[in-house]
């Protein structure tokens, strides 16, 4: 009888029936009542936004999925072509050399930021003498327009007479071609990226890391815990789902990165720093090529989903864990 | 009943919300399909109420703009014909703003722009013709006036896409200084005596073919293509067809290679920014190069009164010859009145001369009359480019024609040209092989 009761009990609950009896709304009831007023007014309320997404998004977005499919430029619409834009890309040398470098681009930016961005969160949760006025000064990369820390950068690195290179030369390296070696070319776009992003992982890393409980550490500590596995055990299981979210933004910022890239280097030398979203821009604007170049940046999106689908999945799964 | 709240206290109702949020979400509807979003100009028309739209870029300092805008206000139409507004376009993103305004019929009646702009909307159909307008000029002494061969650049089949406006030059700039250090008495005169002028620099540690080709930075490009035309090459045949691999062009660009070879050329050239192309001529590191008319001014300074311009260098084919672009002005079919540009843009062309003789920075005039006045004649350097360089100076069509068309605008600032500039001046490629590569990207680009 008891069994049974409490049987009973768990399938009241699991159907949402409450211990007075009252179980959810019926459900068949609801649908015959039809929209209610509270329904209205929230929409009332996400009307204007609703509007202004549909109205700023999906009309440019709609369109230009119109124009990946025919052979138009910048004035005229130009004719219907099927896929013919889609192929052409993805037969194009130009379009893998960008895919590679951009995949460069987006690993190099994306874990050497959060590296950094992770490590001086860390730094700055201990006490550290002017923490405050560090916080601010790290704060600056993140701050500053792109247009002006690119202006920097190329002072920095761009002539034989700029301070790196000089330094460089100083130390016996010889003439030193930040810019102008393709190879050094990608990593210092690479480096200037990473210079770019890492307050903004610190930023995020830190409020991960102010919501974890102290007495965790502690009762860690307690048990013998080195410094080690509490960070490798308890800081990183905890600050995951933070981590995932500011991998999945950082992806797409630098997927869809243009001033870094083209204000500094402007794609080159011989294309070495061209990433998608360069190509796409000097296809379209340079080239008056609108068809190929909305379709690299349909393939782009396309692949820009795919990723943040599987990171976002990685979230729900550590949410259920 | 005195209020619909359910006990809130307020006043304002949800239905009253409602009410409101609708009526704003219409007003917007309604804004945003109306057709100048209230911004006074008129819609499409190329100005409303018969106005006409004059859009200019900043082609000189800050006080081009401003007396250019005074020149277009005191335009004093005939009766029947509309006034003209001045608007000032950015060279930022320049290209997408005219493309949108153009598309969507709110752009300008009459504007300058890009080299290649106005062969690039005649093609699209939106450019108005100006044949009448020259042939009424032919009256007025305005079309005689025009440099040699200048209106002919601008001659498409169907007729004139623009008229000339200013001429931005290439041109072979020495530091007299440099040379002077180097022990060469004068400035070189042929391909020979430019690689010994070289030599001779390279011992003071400077270079003697100072460019950039880097972000946003087409001199390099313009200069190489110069090295070309000067010996009797160039893109395109006289079919208007991309003709790159030939044997003027690889024996241009086997010079060129050469100098980079021997260590004339700074390694970091390929991607110099036009403020790094400057800066190398200011820390005196740049004894020779081609650059534009302009270069002792943005240079300044002391380095700025260092720097001369040569003459035209002979090459090894015995020509003479740089690249240089006709700046023009151009119509838009959409406009009031065809009538009203026609006659804003003669009064304009009668009255534009102060745009040169008071010092606003913009390029060389197309207008004899202009090189003329005393205040150009006391410019040295502006003499000697025009009297010098424009005879030989060729356009974007060398060697097959002078005359601009729309192919052109798959070489003027393009990826294909920045990459073989770049390929030319980073030096681990060969003339040929660079040549047949911008021969197939540009038809690729044409395609």
């Amino acid at each position: 009888m008891a069994t049974s009761t409490i049987t009973n009990r768990i399938e009241k609950a699991r159907k949402g029936v409450g211990v007075s009896g009252q179980g959810a709304p019926d459900q068949g009831r609801k649908k015959k009542k039809g929209i209610s007023a509270r329904a209205w007014t929230l929409f009332a309320f996400a009307f204007p936004s609703l509007f202004l997404l549909v109205l700023l998004n999906l009309y440019p977005v709609i369109y230009a999925g119109i124009q990946s499919v025919r052979d138009g430029d910048l004035i005229d619409p130009g004719n219907f072509v099927g896929l013919k834009n889609y192929t052409d890309v993805l037969t194009q040398p130009s379009f893998w050399t960008a895919t590679r470098f951009t995949i460069i681009f987006t690993i190099v930016g994306v874990f050497g930021s959060w590296l950094i961005g992770l490590a001086l969160a860390l730094l700055l949760r201990t006490r550290v003498p002017a923490g405050g006025l560090f916080k601010v000064l790290l704060l600056l990369p993140w701050v500053v327009p792109v247009v002006v820390s690119a202006t920097s950068w190329n002072w920095l690195v761009a002539t034989p007479q700029s301070p790196l290179p000089m330094l460089a030369n100083a130390l016996g390296l010889g003439n030193v071609l930040f810019l102008a070696d393709p190879v050094l070319a990608q990593v210092t776009v690479c480096v200037f990226k990473v210079w770019v992003s890492f307050p903004f992982m610190m930023m995020m890393m830190a409020s991960a890391l102010a919501a974890v409980d102290v007495n965790v550490y502690e009762a860690a500590k307690m048990d013998g815990a080195t410094n080690w596995q509490s960070f490798s055990h308890i800081t990183m299981p905890m600050i995951s789902r933070s981590t995932y979210i500011s991998w999945i933004l950082m992806t797409i910022f630098c997927v869809n990165d243009f001033p870094t890239i083209f204000l500094l280097t402007g794609g080159g030398p011989v294309d070495a720093t061209t990433s998608l979203v360069v190509l796409s821009y000097r296809t379209v604007f340079q080239n008056f090529q609108t068809g190929p170049g909305v379709a690299i940046a349909f393939v782009m999106t396309l692949v820009l989903v795919i990723v943040s689908v599987v990171l976002y999945r990685q979230i729900r799964k550590v949410n259920i864990e | 009943m005195a209020s619909q709240s359910s006990g809130s206290g307020s006043a304002f109702t949800r239905r009253g919300f409602i009410g409101v949020a609708g009526g704003m979400a219409a007003a917007t509807l309604l804004a945003a399909c109306s057709p100048s979003g209230g911004s006074g100009g008129g819609g499409g028309g190329g100005g409303g109420g018969g106005t006409i739209k004059f859009w200019n870029m900043p082609w000189g300092n800050t006080e081009f703009n401003k007396l250019d805008e005074e020149i277009t206000k005191a335009y004093k139409p005939e009766d029947g014909l509309g006034a003209a507004t001045y608007q000032v376009i950015q060279w930022a993103n320049f290209t997408q703003t005219f493309s949108s305004a153009v598309a969507s019929n709110t752009g300008p009646a009459v504007s300058s722009g890009g080299g290649t702009q106005a062969f690039q909307f005649e093609a699209q159909g939106k450019i108005a013709y100006a044949d009448d307008l020259l042939e009424s000029w032919k009256e007025n002494g305005l079309y005689d006036d025009f440099l040699p061969g200048l209106l002919d650049t601008m001659k498409v089949e169907k007729g004139y896409a623009a008229v000339p406006y200013n001429l931005d030059m290439r041109v072979l700039w020495y530091n007299t200084t440099l040379l002077e250090k180097a022990g060469i008495s004068a400035p070189p005169t042929d391909w020979q005596g430019y690689m010994d002028a070289c030599e001779a620099l390279k011992k003071n540690n400077v270079y003697g073919y100072g460019t950039g080709a880097g972000a946003g930075a087409f001199t390099g490009t313009h200069a190489l293509v110069s090295w070309m035309i000067n010996n009797g090459g160039g893109l395109f045949d006289e079919d208007q067809k991309p003709n790159c691999v030939t044997p003027e062009n690889i024996e241009a660009m086997d010079f060129v290679l050469e100098m980079v070879s021997k260590g004339y050329v700074d390694p970091a050239s390929a991607t110099y920014t036009s403020a790094n192309v400057d800066s190398q001529w200011e820390a005196r590191t740049f004894g020779m190069g081609y650059n534009t008319g302009g270069l002792a001014n943005n240079v300044g300074g002391d380095v700025g009164a260092e720097l001369q311009v040569m003459s035209p260098l002979k090459s090894p084919s015995g020509k003479q010859g740089a690249l240089f672009f006709p700046n023009s002005i151009m119509m838009y079919t959409n406009t009031p009145s065809q009538e009203a540009s026609e006659a804003f843009l003669t009064y304009y062309y009668q009255n534009m001369t102060p745009l040169w003789t008071e010092g606003t920075g913009i390029g060389l005039p197309p207008l004899k009359s202009i090189t003329e006045t005393e205040e150009f004649q006391a410019d040295p350097t502006n003499v000697k480019i025009i009297t010098e360089w424009q005879p030989v100076a060729r356009t974007w069509a060398a060697p097959g024609g002078d005359a601009l068309f729309f192919d052109v605008t798959a070489v003027d600032g393009t990826p294909a040209m920045d990459t073989f500039s770049q390929s030319i001046l980073g030096g681990n490629t060969d003339s040929k092989t660079a040549l047949t590569a911008l021969q197939s990207a540009i038809e690729g680009a044409l395609a």
